[in-house]
């Protein structure tokens, strides 16, 4: 059996007649602070008023142009919270489906063949992008509008970086992935996958084979382990158990999964991709393993009440001990505590504490730890600055590092973010690099 | 709904059980339709346009086409219907057959001729078989045959001739239906009346183009690669429906009981009719989009209106707005005032700091950081266009201002140059 139909594929979107019911929703604002919310200059007072003056083209010139991935902002951003929390419509019923008239109007652009972005006159220079998730494919597209010669170097089989590993299929699909990676074939940025660039001595080398600048996007691939986890089976990361989702070992995941009890350790929108996945593959119970309450969780709340509506079981309050296995050092069972709210932590949210003697063993064959991504062992301190966790020291404006020809953004800089917040740093490197270059030639 | 209440309205003698009736048009082409209508409460019908088989009648299609606004559909509707294609004996069998059940719902026969005999010819015919009222169908803008359609409604003596023959032939009513499709509609009343017309039907359809298509340039209904200026009706040409009927309601020459229509869909839009001067209103288009229940609601309507104005009598609402419809000269323009903000409840779009810049007479300051407009009352032009977009209910309201309140004179950009401006022939 193999898994397809919604595990593997999107929901679909609005339509024209629904795109164009929302925006006659919106109220046009004079100040519009949608376009005020959003990390990455999107602009959704503009491009929804042009959709509301039939002025189709033009919204989705608009989008495309601040942002080469449109479409994945569209469907992956926490709108709620960003540009549709400014929305002035909430004052009336609620806020515009600015999120969903986004992923409408680049998929339209598919629909109808039209593709705003161009590359810009040729320049001689070469730029390495490394990582091809959202930093560096924004990064690569913002230098081929400029015309530079864009190398994008990708350790994994195919481009996307977070967007092609990182989340459920269900969530982005390949196909909605492949549309969008063709406004990168039409910018004529070139992609060299399954090539690792080896840390600083990969990136030193790429200087020295003609590159005038390297961006470092390589996004945070480890995750953070609970203790004792490497030594029972069956345990995985988040990292590990979304990459075999949107990889070959689906099939081998889910007939491990199915019927069985699988717990998920974590409370941000990473568990809940990774809780929702177990049940939708099959689980006979999922359960999200949070020590915090259900408020403090920093997932979305559409994606908790999602994951609750699923049939997931939450347990929170709830602290993993230990692992337990079998003779084999298969996993059985975890061991939780009880925790109860203390005072208020550093990061200001009350403390869990455990309750002494309320342990208890949660049975199941499969666990996943959503605790957390950071950096690999790949190591960039010996040609730009890095911090104690791995990452790497960057201007957040300009993405400017120790070193002059090195530039980085997205999560190796910024530690776990969104979609958009690397784009914008993707973005933001391209204009520098591209200011750098064109300074250089001058000089 | 109020048993109070008596709908019940009489037009030229002949007694409605209230005023919605349906027009003559797609909705009344049969009895099997009628009956339906009939049996959501429809107090009669306006039959579909009589054709007495002298000319051959074949319907173009598609017959009709949507104008859009938004994302509200069929805020108009184009068609290139023609008269009835049925037989004249079959209209007229069915004629018999919603008589004899349903004996207290008047049937108004339209009819048109394409010559002064057959004028006569379909009237009698009509009389003869059940037909409590005529309509003269003087103003169907999208007929081709020279003297039939609108060409009779702009040909003044004409009407007054059809008339007359029509007339001469039937004791019954006989209605001349208007187009909308000349200047002034009380001059062809008159002829009407002139020719013995005993009442006043209008508005037929206006001519118009609801779209045309871009990718084969042809307007809308696309005939097979060609399109026609022909009939468009529905909500968005009710101002201009209701101007027409105040005007022949107040034209004292003209003094005749109206039966109007034009966009019609709501007991609110009767009512204003009923307001202006009309005894019966007659509907098309708004059931082309919702379907004969609406009258379930019209009716409803207009009886808790009434009620709650304490009307017994819906025949009582005729014409009632007319006392307050004067020319623009009677204003009092003494008094003055200015749009005021209740900005408790301003939800911060700024939409009227955009019009009252662009369009109105710049009396507005955004506040960046409040994100909230502020009024410079001496400069508001009172045009209250900003409360036309403001998507809070009444945030935004009219209030007088005192006497002695100045509005301040329109910015001129550079004063030093009016010494410089040259005027031909005289001082100011």
């Amino acid at each position: 059996m193999s898994v397809t139909g919604s595990f593997t594929t999107m929901e679909t979107g609005f339509g024209l007649v629904q795109a164009l019911a929302e925006a006659d929703r919106c109220l046009l604002c004079h100040d519009a602070p949608c376009s005020k919310g959003c990390p990455a200059e999107t602009d959704p007072g503009t491009f929804i008023r042009k959709l509301r003056l039939r002025n189709v083209k033009g919204a989705i010139r608009t989008i495309k142009t601040n942002n080469a991935l449109g479409g994945a902002c569209g469907v992956l951003c926490p709108t709620s919270r960003l540009c549709e929390k400014e929305c002035s419509a909430t004052g009336i019923v609620r806020p515009i489906a600015i999120g969903k008239i986004q992923r409408f109007l680049v998929e339209h652009a598919w629909q109808i063949g039209f593709e705003p972005l161009s590359r810009g006159p040729s320049r001689r220079e070469k730029v390495a992008v490394v990582g091809s998730g959202p930093a560096g494919l924004s990064c690569a597209a913002e230098l081929a509008k400029e015309g530079f010669a864009v190398t994008v170097f990708e350790e994994r089989s195919e481009p996307g970086g977070v967007i092609r590993w990182g989340v459920p299929a269900y969530r982005f699909d390949k196909a909605f992935l492949a549309n969008e990676m063709a406004t990168f074939e039409n910018l004529g940025v070139k992609f060299a996958c399954n090539k690792r660039v080896d840390g600083a001595e990969g990136a030193k080398k790429l200087l020295a084979d003609g590159f005038s600048a390297v961006f470092l996007g390589p996004g945070l691939w480890a995750a953070e382990r609970l203790t004792g986890a490497e030594k029972v089976k069956g345990v995985r990361t988040s990292v590990e158990f979304l990459a075999a989702l949107r990889g070959k070992g689906l099939d081998a995941l889910a007939k491990e999964v199915a019927g069985k009890t699988v717990a998920v350790i974590g409370g941000g929108s990473v568990a809940m991709d990774c809780v929702e996945s177990a049940l939708k593959l099959g689980a006979k119970d999922a359960y999200l393993v949070y020590r915090r309450s259900f408020a403090q969780m920093p997932a979305e709340t559409d994606e908790r009440v999602a994951a609750l509506e699923l049939g997931v079981h939450f347990l929170v309050l709830n602290q993993p001990v230990k692992y337990l296995a079998d003779g084999k050092g298969k996993l059985k069972g975890l061991k939780l505590v009880r925790t109860r709210l203390g005072k208020p932590d550093a990061s200001g949210r009350r403390k869990p504490e455990p309750i002494k003697g309320s342990e208890w063993v949660l049975e199941c064959t499969a666990v996943v730890e959503a605790i957390g991504n950071r950096a690999d062992a790949t190591d960039w301190s010996a040609i730009v600055k890095t911090d104690d966790a791995g990452l790497v020291v960057a201007n957040r404006k300009t993405g400017k590092t120790s070193s002059r020809k090195v530039f980085a953004g997205g999560d190796i800089v910024r530690g776990p973010a969104l979609v958009v917040e690397a784009v914008q740093d993707g973005k933001l490197a391209a204009r520098a690099i591209g200011a750098a270059l064109s300074q250089e030639v001058k000089a | 709904m109020s048993a109070k209440t008596d709908l019940a309205v009489t037009m030229c003698g002949v007694r409605f059980r209230n005023p919605f009736i349906l027009s003559s048009s797609p909705v009344s082409n049969s009895a099997e339709m009628v009956e339906q209508a009939y049996e959501h409460g429809w107090a009669g019908v306006c039959y579909k346009t009589l054709n007495s088989g002298s000319i051959p009648m074949i319907h173009p299609t598609p017959r009709m086409a949507v104008y859009d606004y938004e994302g509200k559909r069929e805020v108009g509707l184009q068609n290139v219907e023609q008269i009835s294609d049925r037989p004249l004996k079959d209209n007229l069998a069915d004629f018999r057959y919603l008589k004899k059940k349903y004996p207290d719902r008047p049937i108004i026969a339209s009819i048109m001729g394409f010559s002064n005999d057959e004028w006569a010819f379909l009237a009698k015919a009509a009389a003869d078989n059940g037909a409590d009222m005529l309509e003269l169908n003087f103003s169907c803008p999208h007929m081709t045959v020279e003297g039939s359609g609108h060409k009779v409604g702009q040909a003044f003596s004409l009407c007054e001739k059809f008339t007359d023959t029509v007339k001469k032939v039937v004791r019954i009513p006989v209605l001349a239906k208007m187009t909308p499709n000349i200047t002034d509609m009380t001059e062809p009343a008159i002829f009407s009346k002139k020719g013995g017309a005993d009442g006043i039907s209008a508005v037929n359809t206006f001519r118009g183009i609801s779209s045309i298509g871009l990718d084969d340039l042809v307007p809308h209904p696309n005939v097979f690669g060609v399109g026609a200026m022909s009939g468009y009706s529905g909500a968005a040409i009710k101002p201009i429906a209701l101007h027409f009927i105040a005007e022949m309601a107040q034209c004292p020459e003209l003094g005749l009981p109206l039966s109007a229509m034009g966009g019609v869909e709501t007991w609110v839009d009767a009512l204003e009719y009923l307001l202006v001067g009309a005894t019966v209103v007659q509907v098309t288009t708004g059931v082309i989009k919702y379907g004969y229940r609406i009258v379930e609601d019209m009716i409803e309507g207009l009886a808790d209106y009434c009620e709650a104005k304490g009307i017994r009598k819906a025949a009582d609402l005729v014409g009632k707005a007319l006392p307050n419809l004067k020319t623009t000269d009677h204003f009092d323009l003494a008094r003055q005032g200015i749009a005021q903000y209740d900005l408790d409840r301003c939800i911060g779009c700024g939409q009227c700091f955009i019009v009252c810049r662009d369009a109105g007479g710049q009396a507005l300051e955004w506040q960046q950081k409040r994100r909230r407009p502020k009024l410079v009352e001496e400069k508001c032009l009172s045009c209250m266009i900003c409360s036309f977009i403001c998507p809070v209910p009444s945030l935004i309201s009219f209030k007088e201002m005192p006497k002695d309140w100045k509005r301040k004179p329109t910015r001129v950009m550079a004063p030093e140059m009016i010494d410089s401006v040259k005027l031909q022939g005289g001082t100011t």
